[in-house]
């Protein structure tokens, strides 16, 4: 995979009912926000929990290399999926989360930075000189004029020194993504009948003549220095959701534009992210490299759970992973009290958008693998994922009803890295 | 990119929300743009029919005045523009992947007969369709060569047929259907209210302007260790700058009618467009090729925060004047 442009602005809102009248049966601001709080808590600790059974299996895998302690990993990845792909809707409202978020889930990649990729994938780029670095095979390098001594992979080189190397974002060194190439490797099956996921061999991190593609000491050692890395910057999201924590003390400070953050990362997700950059764009280039979780050919149930998320946080409920629930006061509640057709409108817009989501899901399990759907010309793949991208363009209009009908009173502007210093800005 | 919030600004008056001229826009703005667009395009097209060798001015020419019609009307990115792939079609860009030269070299080296047919072309990458594919087939060295003329030849005809069916396809939704919606707004469920078509619009301009300055410029200004001469717009033809100020009249001519009726507004408008075409008349970098140096890479900037201070005018005075507000669009995400 190669570059992305990432817009670097949006325009995000914040309602607020001021000095509105609220109807009796309506829950407090700070209760909604409570509830909206207690579930990043959870969906961050699930994350958490699952990320280390990730690297409990990880650990055997390089201790003991085999297919089946392979498989055992991949599993754990895709489980681990599950929690953390619900919490993307706390991303675009939260600057807590949002400027953590590039080190845990950051995507596309150019996977050859990590390791070794077939010769189909190309040299260097345009936009990237690292795309073929390849560091599990080398050693030294030198990085914008700098030698690098990446003799020791430690999580430390990933993080500070690899990721987003000379600036470039394809440059994903850390995260789930990066886990997961390691664990699949490439996707070289195109749009191939069947199975879709990359295909690495166990051997790859066979520790004797075994091992295969070379430099499987290096390669173990990025995977478990990832992964290590993955389950503390985990730790650390989880902790800003606790009582006290940075991210709900922010939420809490202001309780009108902590209702704005759950709207903000509710129709930033469904539109311009999800519906836009995820599904419709891969869908129209027809390159199976847009899909999400191309290695593992597991993009069904990333859209899937991204669309949970987004309902999860208006209606206030969030199913851990271990069968309980999180739930209290909520935003629909609050529309409800104010307008219950709107409520109604709202829910089932979600509804629907999960139902479309669904089918995708449904159809990739039974083996429409969700590259095959993106394939030029396939009007049944076609129509599946734009019934996706469809209900989640629907459902950000009545988000845009919801916020007009709470009240709009201010307006933030997240600006571009130009207006970082408002002082150098003309009025 | 992580993002930071930079300003917060109370925005709401407490007045009572002026009605935007929706119907005088859609007749005065709207479908005189897509009216453009469409002609110009069924233009290209008859011209690429005799006229579809890489330099040939005629097709160049023709491509130019359709691709200017597109950038005039780029900021309406709602309605007929959203149907299936269309307004991507006609003009996927920015391309930080390099989709569009890979998609080319495989259509031409498989000559890949799918562009034999107008419905088999339409099934094509969206990489490989539209203004900016078509730019690289007759200004980009790597495919104006001798080998596969005759394909090239056919490719060319095929997008600018391409071009200008979805060209006429907007125009056509927009006059059986979508204007009416607009003037109708409240008596239907894609506008309930006649706020909802006066946000449509407004959000038309203030998205269009995030683009210029986030996209068209800022993408070339990258950053000052490392600025990106080669990602600004349709470097190849030399229009970057071209676009920016095309771009700009497009969304002033709707900002100024939806201002109609608030001299103040109108007036604050005007004035900070003004400043951006003053800036952009002085700038001698069609390309941005300048970002290179500091004293170049500075007179880009200078149009960049124009522009933003353009965005503050019509997030501040022009959308409290009307009564809406920003909402959500297809640059929010990362």
């Amino acid at each position: 995979m190669t570059v992305k442009f990432a817009a670097a602005s949006a325009l995000a809102l914040i309602v607020g009912l001021g000095g509105a009248a609220k109807a009796e049966n309506a829950p407090e601001n700070t209760a909604i926000l409570d509830t909206y709080a207690d579930i990043a808590e959870a969906g961050y600790g699930d994350s958490l929990a699952l990320a280390r059974q990730v690297q409990a299996a990880v650990e055997a895998l390089i201790a003991t290399p085999s297919a089946e302690a392979l498989t055992a990993a991949r599993s754990a990845w895709l489980a681990a999926r599950v929690p953390y792909q619900q919490t993307e809707v706390y991303r675009f409202g939260n600057p807590v989360v949002d400027d953590w978020e590039g080190k845990v889930n950051a995507w596309p990649l150019d996977e050859g930075l990590i390791d070794y990729v077939d010769s189909s994938y190309g040299g260097p780029s345009d936009e990237n000189g690292f795309a073929t670095l390849n560091v599990i095979a080398t050693p030294e390098f030198s990085l914008s004029g700098q030698a690098v001594d990446a003799t020791e992979i430690t999580p430390a080189l990933l993080s500070d020194t690899l990721h987003e190397a000379d600036g470039i974002e394809a440059n994903v060194a850390t995260g789930y993504h990066a886990i997961e190439f390691l664990l699949w490797g490439q996707d070289l099956n195109g749009h191939g009948h069947g199975h879709g996921a990359g295909a690495r061999p166990w051997t790859d991190y066979a520790q004797d003549e075994a091992c295969t593609n070379g430099n499987c000491d290096r390669r173990a050692a990025y995977l478990k220095a990832a992964t290590d890395l993955l389950v503390s910057d985990l730790d650390w999201m989880a902790a800003q959701w606790a009582e006290g924590g940075a991210a709900r003390t922010a939420l809490m400070d202001n309780p009108d534009a902590g209702l704005s953050a759950i709207l903000t990362g509710m129709g930033s997700l469904s539109y311009g992210e999800q519906a836009g950059e995820r599904m419709r764009l891969g869908l129209m280039l027809n390159d199976p490299e847009e899909e999400h979780d191309c290695f593992s050919d597991n993009t069904h149930n990333s859209h899937y759970y991204d669309g949970l998320g987004i309902r999860n946080v208006y209606v206030g409920q969030y199913v851990r992973a271990d069968g309980s629930i999180v739930a209290g006061p909520s935003l629909s509640d609050l529309v409800a009290a104010t307008d219950p057709a709107l409520d109604a409108e709202m829910k089932g817009k979600l509804a629907d958008t999960l139902i479309a989501l669904g089918r995708i899901k449904t159809a990739a399990e039974a083996g429409f693998a969700y590259d095959r759907m993106l394939e030029r010309g396939n009007a049944g793949g076609e129509a599946l994922i734009m019934g996706g991208v469809d209900a989640l363009i629907d459902q950000t209009r009545t988000i845009e009803r919801v916020v007009a009908t709470l009240g709009l009173d201010q307006i933030e502007f997240e600006g571009s890295d130009s207006l970082d210093n408002p002082g150098a800005v003309f009025q | 990119m992580r993002r930071a919030l930079v300003l917060v600004a109370a925005l709401w008056a407490g007045t009572a929300a002026a009605e935007a001229p929706v119907a005088a826009i859609v007749e005065g703005h709207v479908l005189p743009g897509f009216t453009r667009l469409a002609e110009a395009s069924a233009t290209l097209d008859a011209t690429a029919d005799d006229h579809c060798a890489p330099e040939d001015p005629a097709l160049r020419a023709a491509w130019g005045a359709a691709f200017d019609a597109w950038i005039a009307v780029s900021h309406l990115r709602f309605g007929p523009t959203e149907t299936g792939d269309r307004a991507f079609a006609l003009a996927f860009w920015p391309d930080s992947r390099g989709a569009t030269p890979k998609a080319l070299a495989g259509l031409i080296a498989a000559r890949d007969p799918v562009v034999e047919t107008a419905e088999g072309f339409a099934t094509v990458s969206i990489a490989a369709r539209g203004f900016h594919a078509l730019e690289f087939l007759i200004y980009d060295p790597a495919f104006t060569g001798d080998d596969a003329a005759a394909y090239r030849c056919a490719l060319v005809q095929a997008m600018a047929g391409d071009i200008a069916r979805i060209a006429a396809d907007i125009l056509t939704d927009w006059r059986a259907d979508y204007a009416e919606r607009m003037r109708d707004a409240g008596g239907n469920d894609t506008y309930r209210t006649p706020d909802e078509a006066a946000q449509e619009l407004f959000k038309a301009v203030s998205t269009g302007l995030q683009f210029t300055s986030d996209t068209r410029l800022g993408r070339p200004l990258g950053t000052f260790d490392k600025p990106r001469p080669t990602r600004a717009e349709a470097w190849r033809s030399g229009r970057s700058l071209r676009h920016v100020v095309m771009s700009l009249d497009g969304t002033r001519d709707l900002a100024l009618m939806l201002a109609e009726g608030h001299p103040e507004a109108a007036a604050a408008l005007d004035a900070a467009y003004g400043r951006a075409f003053a800036i952009a008349r002085d700038l001698d970098d069609p390309v941005f090729a300048g970002v290179e140096t500091p004293e170049g890479r500075f007179q880009v900037e200078i149009l960049q925060q124009a522009v933003d201070a353009i965005r503050r005018v019509v997030a501040q005075d022009l959308g409290p004047t009307l009564g809406v507000a920003a909402g959500f669009n297809a640059l929010d995400g990362d």
